[in-house]
């Protein structure tokens, strides 16, 4: 084995001679496939190279060269840095093999490719739209693909700047004459298919249910109105008595195609647009994004501001997951109570946010090369104060209510169980794949920033079921006290950012993948630039939507509330999960 | 049957209704204060002092809230379901003691509706056929969370009636009588609860599951069910369900506090007949206490977990503790020495730890 | 007594009827309710003889747990709405047979016997008392009695067994 994992990037390219060439392209990074070889190309990586971990999948559509990329990130999870792989395919007629034979975490992502990008996966098992609904005309984040009332490629539109003379184009042109339909689409005549396709595919998961006793099924739509699902979120379950027998879930409910937005904007008005995402989480959303525009400009923040960064990245972490375990408590019954003594200690995180940030969610703390103001007098004390006194002796509170109720063990032992092996199959990543036994913490596996100065523990479990995945964030949020205590003691003066602060930044042309631990999972940014003042692409690897691809491994044969608690053990924002 | 005694009775029972209705109002409110307190809250203070108005808000709020019929709902039943549900719930209450008899205008008024010699089936009559107005709510609106939640209230409330059903044993052996005048005034100088700590615990717990209380909620499991039974329901009918709720939970504390924490007696009632429902409030107010306490507290049980409870440690729990009161009556009334009831607590609680011994970690404890 | 005669009546009337609306109603959600009904209003029947409880037996077994059971299936399978039954030849005349046979004895017993039925309340004594019905199946009716339970605790014990059989295999 260890004579595999020393195999190199550069021995791809000799071994599949004629079928992988390296990415020659400046900026560019790993290499470019031939469709009909990516799949012996991914099966070489995954079980000879350790490539076990399917990252990201996504596509770019360069036009003007007129073809588009499917994009493989594929890691380790025993650590290392990435190992990329494209696929190039016409534009007009974009197939590429699909890897969810291989990885079954490709599920939804190649799903999101097809739905926004129209590249056709052959041998995927179920390719319909995911975030578009079934019946929407066109791929929208196809270059020359444009929505009703659109003014330009790229922001700032010039008929709101400059001289604040602002006038709405959508004023100007109502909408029916902005509006293209297909040429055999009559807009009357028009019916809502109900979601036949997603029926189809349920009634054929019932016709191979087996059973003795002669029983029968029932389909319950849970959501998209539905008090557990944290959102506009909906699982169709296939029910047998109270178990669960299938499930499929359907979302985009709150689809705002923010990559498409993204690529309108400039780059640093990107950076309050990422608070969007996970709304609970801003600050580690910030930090992806930087991260991967500061890789294309290849530039470092200072000192101060990387400590900086760490320590509201943990401070995220922290209120995140007691954001997520009072949710989860309230999923499994418990009338609010718990969550409302967690959020009790959110509420003096988002404080110390609102000092330094102005804002308490929506963040919007960093900058490329730095963070964009310096504590306010006072804060450092309070947060010295939080770190060192409250927060240890609060979550040991917590941890004495909450850990050995006999209902909450009862309710989340042996639930939703994702295997090792499974988990890193599905792309599980955070507490996730931490539950399931898999020690893989990419502050760890593949550090960035100042991560690794700190002394932490990876927080790992090894049942894989809910209660593990309630007692990984449990000690995660310890380690992350661990990791402030130590950041707060060693944090230097000096300037927060390098440079000066700017509203335009020159990246010059390439592609980048930064990707942050967030407290939900691996959050990553592929951004590609042109050179020009906006991303050419701009993609989210948006860990609520990967880790919902295990969802349904997860539920199966367990009863419609443990469904729930599931759910909520995976811990999902829909802001992230429908960007 | 004379016109005095009819009058007195129409009067009791229309006192009672009223006296349900504003208990249901005001205890919508002590709920949420209390809970809010809980939850470091200060909760409704908005409508009138300390929000003393709120119940009369909520009221009339839902009073004009429209009320929604699905299309494709069983009309008829869907209107019957709440009527049914809130009947029973007013109804229980009639054969429990609120006081001694007291004199006024010459006549000895028992604060009683009516003294049944059949208590105890009585409530436990009512209690059994209570469970219609959900079953048939979840039935009637067509809606899969609906018919879920009242296919679990039905199933919940036949499991849990055994239990209550033995339950109800205890006092009545102690007693030798089904009459709840007769249970309270068997407890003048003791409380049954001390005689029947595990028949009280049996009791509180299967009634919490017979009214749907925090942690048996499973009709209504928001998490999962939406508000189960009563998803379709709006305005005053789902207001309906909610009294019932409510009146509910007023009853079953009564019937707690008369069978085993004394009812309405207490120190001095005989020579102040008044000071009688003030004990009896006081008491009720205890047990609605307790109720709202573990709302706050705990999360709701899995419904497998809770069919399983109901039936292998209640129900065996209940069964044995029948066995084992009705084997210290006996025991008392062969020696002729009431002393002998108190083997019945040190029998049932030891086979309470027995049966806790055995059955630990199949119920609460995890499946890996 | 002439109240009470036209308590009966009444009562009659209503059981009667809501038997036929069991019997004639398609939907069989309502047949169980009518059944419900039927069962309270015999209870009422029973409470007129001073039997309060055989009638509140009757309300907690009958109208209460067995036909929530009845309810529960009846959900749970979505058989409200009745189907294509299966009919075969002999059972229409058997039923009519059968209802014959069970009119007749009802007249003959009337008409032959109308003078020497007692009247109500010495009929039943002093059954309605629960200390009496306990006595009563203790000692007279003791052997049948446990051969009820016995019978009763046979079918628990094979109804466990069935549905553990699933799991088990």
């Amino acid at each position: 084995m260890s004579e595999q994992m020393i195999l190199t990037q550069t021995d791809l390219a000799e071994r599949f001679p004629g079928k992988v060439r390296r990415d020659e392209r400046k900026g560019y990074e790993g290499y470019i496939v031939e469709a009909d070889a990516l799949l012996q190309v991914a099966q070489t990586l995954r079980d000879e190279m350790g490539y076990d971990y399917l990252s990201s999948i996504t596509g770019v559509d360069y036009l003007p060269d007129g073809y588009m990329e499917s994009v493989y990130h594929f890691y380790r999870t025993t650590g290392g840095p990435a190992l990329v792989l494209k696929v190039q395919t016409p534009r007009d007629h974009a197939v590429v093999p699909s890897l969810v034979s291989l990885y079954p975490g490709a599920e939804f992502q190649e799903r999101e490719a097809w739905d926004l990008l129209g590249i056709r996966y052959e041998g995927h098992p179920d390719l319909r739209r995911i975030l578009m609904w079934e019946g929407f005309a066109g791929h929208p984040l196809r270059k020359d693909w444009r929505e009703p009332y659109y003014e330009e490629d790229a922001k700032p539109f010039k008929s709101r700047w400059p001289d604040g003379h602002v006038y709405r184009i959508e004023d100007k042109n109502p909408f029916h004459k902005n509006v293209d339909y297909p040429p055999d689409f009559d807009p009357d005549q028009w019916v809502a298919d109900n979601d036949a396709a997603l029926y189809a595919s349920l009634a054929k998961i019932q016709s191979t249910l087996d059973s003795s006793l002669k029983t029968d099924t029932v389909i319950v739509n849970m959501g998209p109105q539905h008090p557990s699902t944290h959102g506009v979120f909906r699982m169709v379950v296939l029910l047998e008595g109270e178990t669960v027998r299938a499930l499929k879930p359907v979302m985009g409910y709150l689809h705002r195609n923010h990559e498409k937005i993204g690529e309108r904007n400039t780059y640093i008005m990107n950076m309050p647009f990422t608070d969007r995402l996970d709304y609970l989480s801003s600050m580690s959303n910030n930090f992806g994004y930087a991260l991967a525009v500061e890789k294309l400009m290849g530039i470092k923040p200072p000192e101060r501001a990387e400590y900086l960064r760490v320590i509201m990245a943990e401070f995220t972490r922290i209120s995140n997951h007691l954001f997520a375990i009072g949710s989860l408590l309230n999923d499994l019954g418990a009338y609010f109570t718990p969550m409302l003594y967690a959020i009790e200690e959110r509420e003096l995180i988002l404080d110390i946010f609102e000092a330094v940030a102005g804002s308490r969610m929506m963040c919007n703390y960093f900058r490329f090369g730095g963070v964009a103001r310096d504590l306010p007098e006072g804060v450092y004390e309070k947060m010295r104060d939080l770190a060192f006194e409250r927060l240890p002796r609060r979550i040991d509170e917590l941890d004495l209510y909450l850990t050995n109720n006999e209902i909450i063990r009862a309710r989340c032992e042996g639930v939703g169980v994702l295997t090792p092996e499974q988990a890193i199959a599905f792309s599980a990543s955070g507490p996730l794949l931490r539950a399931s036994g898999v020690p893989y913490d990419i502050r760890r596996a593949d550090p960035y920033s100042i991560y690794d100065r700190f002394e932490f523990d990876v927080a790992v479990r090894y049942h894989g079921d809910v209660y593990d995945r309630y007692l990984v964030r449990l000690d995660e949020i310890r380690q992350s006290i661990r990791i402030l205590q130590q950041a707060l003691r060693d944090l230097p003066q000096g300037p927060i950012l390098a440079g000066k602060p700017q509203y335009q930044v020159r990246v010059p042309p390439g592609e980048a993948y930064g990707r942050v631990e967030a407290p939900k999972g691996e959050l990553g940014f592929y951004v590609v630039s042109n050179g020009k003042p906006n991303p050419w692409r701009y993609h989210v690897r948006a860990p609520s939507f990967v880790n919902i691809t295990a969802l349904e491994t997860m539920a199966k044969g367990n009863k419609v509330a443990d469904v729930v608690a599931i759910l909520g053990s995976i811990d999902i924002v829909l802001g992230e999960l429908d960007r | 049957m004379d016109w005095a005694s009819l009058a007195e009775w129409t009067l009791k029972s229309f006192a009672l209704i009223f006296a349900l209705l504003g208990g249901f109002a005001y205890l919508t409110l002590f709920e949420r204060k209390l809970i809010a307190r809980f939850q470091v809250r200060i909760g409704p203070n908005r409508a009138g002092p300390f929000g003393l108005l709120q119940p009369v808000a909520d009221g009339i709020k839902l009073i004009f809230k429209e009320e929604l019929i699905p299309a494709q709902a069983d009309k008829i039943i869907f209107i019957l379901a709440p009527i049914i549900t809130v009947v029973p719930a007013l109804v229980i209450m009639a054969v429990v003691p609120f006081g001694p008899p007291i004199q006024l205008f010459g006549r000895t008024i028992s604060l009683q509706i009516i003294d049944l010699n059949v208590g105890v089936l009585y409530i436990m009559a009512i209690a059994s056929v209570s469970v219609y107005g959900i079953v048939l709510a979840g039935w009637s609106s067509n809606n899969k969370y609906a018919t879920l939640g009242g296919i679990r209230s039905s199933a919940q409330m036949i499991s849990y009636e055994l239990a209550l059903g033995l339950a109800f044993t205890g006092p009545v052996l102690l007693t030798s009588s089904l009459s709840l005048a007769e249970i309270v005034e068997a407890q003048r100088h003791i409380w049954f609860v001390l005689y029947q700590p595990v028949g009280a615990f049996i009791f509180w717990i299967s009634t919490l599951a017979e009214v749907n209380r925090a942690p048996f909620d499973m009709p209504e499991a928001e998490q999962e069910l939406t508000a189960g039974y009563h998803t379709e329901y709006s305005g005053m009918k789902f207001a309906l369900f909610f009294m019932a709720e409510y009146i509910k939970m007023i009853a079953v504390s009564a019937i707690a506090v008369t069978l085993f924490f004394g009812g309405y007696r207490g120190p001095f009632v005989d020579q102040v007949p008044l000071l009688g429902p003030i004990y009896f409030l006081l008491k009720v107010v205890g047990f609605l206490f307790l109720m709202v306490w573990v709302r706050a507290t705990l999360p709701r049980i899995r419904y497998d977990r809770l069919m399983a409870f109901g039936w292998k440690v209640l129900f065996s729990l209940a069964l044995g503790n029948a066995m084992l009161t009705a084997l210290g009556v006996l025991l008392a009334d062969m020696f002729q020495n009431s002393l002998w009831l108190w083997s019945i607590p040190v029998t049932t609680i030891a086979f309470f730890l027995l049966v806790a011994y055995l059955m630990r970690g199949s119920i609460a404890g995890g499946n890996r | 007594m002439s109240v009470d005669y036209v308590l009966f009546g009444g009562l009659a009337l209503v059981t009667i009827l809501s038997a036929l609306g069991m019997l004639f109603s398609r939907n069989a959600v309502y047949s169980a309710l009518y059944l419900i009904f039927n069962f309270s209003t015999i209870a009422v029947l029973y409470l007129m003889l001073s039997a309060p409880f055989i009638a509140l037996a009757q309300i907690t077994v009958y109208a209460g747990a067995i036909m929530v059971l009845f309810l529960f299936v009846i959900m749970l399978l979505g058989a409200e709405q009745r189907g294509q039954a299966v009919r075969t030849w002999w059972m229409q005349p058997l039923a009519l047979g059968l209802a014959g046979i069970l009119i007749f004895e009802a007249i003959y017993l009337i008409f032959t016997h109308r003078t020497s039925f007692p009247p109500l309340r010495q009929a039943v004594g002093d059954l309605g008392n629960p200390l009496q019905i306990g006595e009563q199946l203790f000692s007279n009716y003791l052997l049948a009695f446990e051969a009820v339970a016995l019978l009763l605790l046979v079918a628990v014990i094979g109804a466990i067994f069935l549905s553990r059989g699933r799991k088990l295999r």
